[in-house]
């Protein structure tokens, strides 16, 4: 029997979600081809670094509605895992950065577990106070990770260009990733208990380990950020922790799209590279931004992708039918 | 003697905890949620303080209600147009109410930061004192004028609040809206005007609070930052919703960190909150006083 | 033969109120069990003892000669216990197609038998036109249907069906309807648990009555019906003499 496809279909939807990031990711790639300035190309791999953390973050909260205020925080934990190896220990960028993830990640687990019966503001306090607690500690623990001077990590390769294309990759990846997880039964069962955890629970989802999982995979993937930023920059410091960052990804989100696969990927490239711009522009970045993540949560839960796809929509109404039995619509 | 001293310190640090966390608490026993712009309504009543009695001359005490004011307005501001969707149905944000207003409270401590900061300027500022004097003995221990003003003033305010809440009738309007929305609109309270009532004071706390510190802390922008995540942690231990279990987590903590601060460690004096609201959070979600949570 | 459910002396308390007092009563494989009872005479709260979302203070429940007390929701399910709730749970910012298949997955279905079975149930059901909705768009009964198919991804040992009826249109009452008495013929277990006494006549041939927790009458439902102390539960006290005086 043929399966009749609707494009609300979940894993159709996905499907065509991911196409658009992949397109995504190919017009970034082309860039260098066009843009040499050194600044600008730091300010993408930056807006790739935000990107990172969206994806991880968006995984978390928009799909499996965990709603962590620590994103930022596990970025910063990746940098000084990487930082502190190479540091301390002379351990080789080779094992430091994949620790990177692992690390961030086996905390995400226990933070997972530590907020696994809490919900709405309880979860978001608790996440926030973790965020502040490993901030402080890190900030605090000047003879370990040298406080607020920063901490030197060595690079992974030498020329912008080289990093930039090591940035995309890797942000390539961790959506890559996400599609996966998504796709597979777990992803269903993160939106299921996003919805209604309860329920889910009573359709016989293993609520316990699918948020596990869900936390384990979105704090490896800010982990990593952390340490690819760290070889980046050559520095990490408790700053790349600091609940502001988080905000920024949270707004970036929620402006891109937050529950959609590429709504992250949009809302970090153009708000951090249109911040940048208006930052000749009197330097008022900041409020725009701020003014347009209310605005966007008040008004535009979707997103721009949202308002995109609306358009889109408006404009070949048959997509809205519903899917005819034999074939799709 | 010392611990007289940090004993007395710490209840008075207290003090101003209360005066924020009362209103975060009242907030959440209202609609349900926690506003992340709150530090930044401390920062606003700082700020008007300081430059209504610095630009305009205006003597101190009559800054004071200017920032109580000003805190008042955006309050009223921020609940008619960003806090309403919550239960007014409307607002595309439907189903994550929670998340709504994370995100959106988030945002507009944001643009309340960067506003401040463009318009006034990042580098912080001094406002002028209640008081001169410096150190006065009162019994076994010493204080600062402008520490008693203010913990006079602090104590007024909660003590005027809380008849406001027992014995007026809004007060008990809100009461009933904090109960049961539904079941205290269906007898015909307003319950979008309760909700004012309550950002509204939430916010008058807070902006006063913030004025009543403006000469000690030299507000600057982000100054609001750290009293909300203390006002985060004194609302959890001391139960969402309850306004005299703040009260009491305000002091416990305010006590806590001044002891804590000398005998354990001064680095991590704020890290001692935060773990103790992990631990709260996890044992004794309800707080000390709060109501038990219902699942299901 | 022992019981598909035993149900043994089973008490929960809320504070002073017994919601469920040491109620008794069992289900055999296959049959359709009526659950009635005025208001507040605790067969929701029955109902969610069975489940595991709430646990009892007292006594024992077994499926298949196994206790099952005191587990929780996740399990029984996939110990298959399947329950409806009263007021409609569904995944509201997914299809209504994904959140039949979600329930498929959850149960052990792989991807290609849960989208199968998941088309199948939703035309079964008559709500194959909005399949591709997201379940938070569809009408109010439109949901209700939705979540009693969630049910029946794999056919479950019991199905639990919480007031399926209430406020739910004529014509999606009989789809209902139809589907259980399919499923029944075929050996489905249900228990129902429902105000709508000519529903509950037509389905169940064997009813139970609860009132203030406690078991008033079981035995074949006309015979349950007639029972004094039903009809003074019912309607109060004296109503059973107006009754048969009527």
């Amino acid at each position: 029997m043929k399966l009749p496809s609707h494009r609300n279909f979940l894993r159709r939807k996905l499907g065509e979600e991911m196409l658009l990031s992949l397109v995504v990711l190919a017009a970034l790639a082309l860039v260098p081809l066009f843009v040499s300035s050194p600044y600008w190309l730091g300010v993408l791999i930056v807006s790739m670094y935000f990107a990172m953390l969206s994806v991880g973050w968006n995984l978390l909260a928009g799909y499996a509605g965990q709603f962590s205020l620590a994103p930022a925080a596990f970025a910063m934990l990746g940098g000084y895992t990487t930082g502190l190896l190479a540091w301390h220990w002379s351990v080789p960028l080779a094992i430091g950065l994949p620790m990177s993830i692992v690390v961030p990640g086996l905390i995400g687990l226990v933070l997972g577990r530590i907020v696994l019966r809490l919900s709405g503001p309880y979860l978001a306090l608790t996440t926030l106070s973790f965020a502040e607690i490993a901030r402080l500690v890190v900030y605090n623990s000047i003879d370990f990770t040298r406080g607020d001077q920063g901490l030197n990590v060595p690079a992974l390769v030498d020329s912008r260009v080289a990093n930039y294309y090591l940035f995309l990759v890797a942000l390539a990846a961790a959506t890559l990733l996400v599609y996966a997880m998504l796709r597979a039964p777990i992803g269903r069962f993160l939106m299921a208990i996003r919805d209604d955890e309860v329920g889910a629970a009573s359709r016989g989802v293993n609520v316990v380990r699918a948020k596990t999982i869900a936390f384990f995979v979105s704090c490896g993937i800010c982990g990593f950020a952390g340490g690819l930023y760290g070889t980046f920059a050559q520095l990490v410091s408790p700053e790349l922790g600091l609940i502001a960052q988080t905000g920024i990804v949270i707004a970036m989100v929620v402006i891109g799209g937050i529950g959609t696969l590429v709504g992250p990927l949009i809302g970090a490239v153009l708000v951090y590279v249109a911040s940048e711009m208006l930052r000749d522009v009197g330097n008022v970045q900041m409020i725009v931004f701020a003014l347009l993540v209310i605005v966007f949560a008040r008004f535009f839960r979707e997103g721009l992708w949202g308002l995109a796809r609306n358009a889109f929509a408006r404009r070949a109404p048959a997509a809205s039918a519903p899917p005819s039995p034999a074939g799709q619509a | 003697m010392l611990a007289l001293d940090l004993f007395v310190n710490g209840l008075i640090i207290g003090l101003f905890y209360a005066l924020m966390a009362v209103g975060l608490t009242m907030i959440f026993g209202i609609l349900k949620v926690v506003n992340f712009a709150h530090g930044e309504f401390y920062m606003i009543g700082a700020y008007t303080y300081t430059l209504v009695s610095l630009a305009l001359g205006v003597p101190p005490w009559l800054a004071l209600p200017a920032a109580a004011l000003a805190g008042a307005l955006l309050g009223w501001a921020t609940e008619r147009w960003l806090m309403r969707p919550l239960y007014a149905g409307y607002g595309s944000w439907g189903l994550m109410k929670d998340e709504y207003a994370v995100v959106v409270t988030f945002g507009l401590s944001l643009l309340l930061i960067n506003l401040v900061d463009k318009v006034i300027g990042p580098y912080p500022m001094r406002g002028p004192s209640l008081s001169e004097v410096t150190r006065m003995s009162l019994g076994p221990f010493m204080i600062s004028g402008q520490k008693l003003i203010t913990a006079i003033v602090a104590i007024v305010l909660l003590v005027g609040l809380a008849l406001f809440i027992r014995r007026s009738l809004w007060g008990r309007q809100v009461q009933a809206v904090a109960q049961n929305r539904l079941g205290a609109s269906i007898a015909g309270i307003d319950t979008a005007r309760a909700s004012s009532i309550v950002f509204m004071a939430s916010d008058v706390l807070a902006a006063l609070a913030g004025a009543l510190l403006a000469p000690v802390i030299n507000p600057s922008p982000d100054v609001g930052i750290f009293p909300a995540v203390k006002s985060y942690v004194i609302v959890v231990i001391g139960g969402m919703g309850s306004i005299p279990g703040s009260i009491v987590a305000s002091l416990l903590l305010g006590v806590l960190e001044s002891f804590g601060a000398v005998y354990l460690s001064y680095d991590y004096r704020d890290t001692f909150g935060l773990v103790l609201l992990i631990l709260v959070l996890l044992l004794r979600p309800q707080g000390l006083l709060g109501e038990r949570v219902r699942e299901v | 033969m022992s019981a598909l459910l035993e149900v043994d002396s089973v008490t929960k308390r809320f504070g002073g109120l017994r919601a469920v007092d040491g109620a008794s009563l069992h289900v055999d494989e296959g049959e359709l069990l009526g659950l009635i009872g005025p208001n507040g005479s605790g067969k929701t709260t029955l109902l969610n003892l069975l489940s595991g979302h709430m646990r009892a203070d007292a006594g024992h429940v077994r499926l298949d000669g196994r206790e099952v007390l005191g587990l929780d929701p996740a399990r029984l399910t996939r110990l298959g216990v399947l329950r409806m709730f009263q007021l409609t749970r569904v995944f509201a910012r997914v299809s209504a197609f994904d959140n039949l298949v979600v329930c498929g997955l959850a149960l052990g279905l792989d991807e290609r038998r849960a989208s199968m079975r998941a088309i199948e149930l939703l035309e079964e059901l008559q709500l194959a036109h909005v399949m591709h909705l997201d379940a938070g768009q569809l009408s109010g009964g439109q949901k209700k249907l939705l979540e009693f198919g969630m049910c029946f991804m794999v056919p479950p040992r019991l199905a639990l069906l919480d007031e399926p009826f209430a406020a739910v249109h004529p014509v999606m009452k009989e789809t209902m309807a139809a589907f259980i008495r399919r499923r029944n013929t075929g050996g489905q277990t249900f228990v129902l648990v429902s105000h709508d006494m000519p529903v509950v006549v037509e389905l169940c041939p064997r009813a139970v009555c609860m009132n203030a927790g406690k078991v008033l009458a079981e035995g074949p439902t006309q015979q349950v019906l007639r029972d004094p102390s039903v009809i003074e539960a019912y309607l109060g006290e004296h109503a059973a003499d107006e009754v048969d005086h009527a």
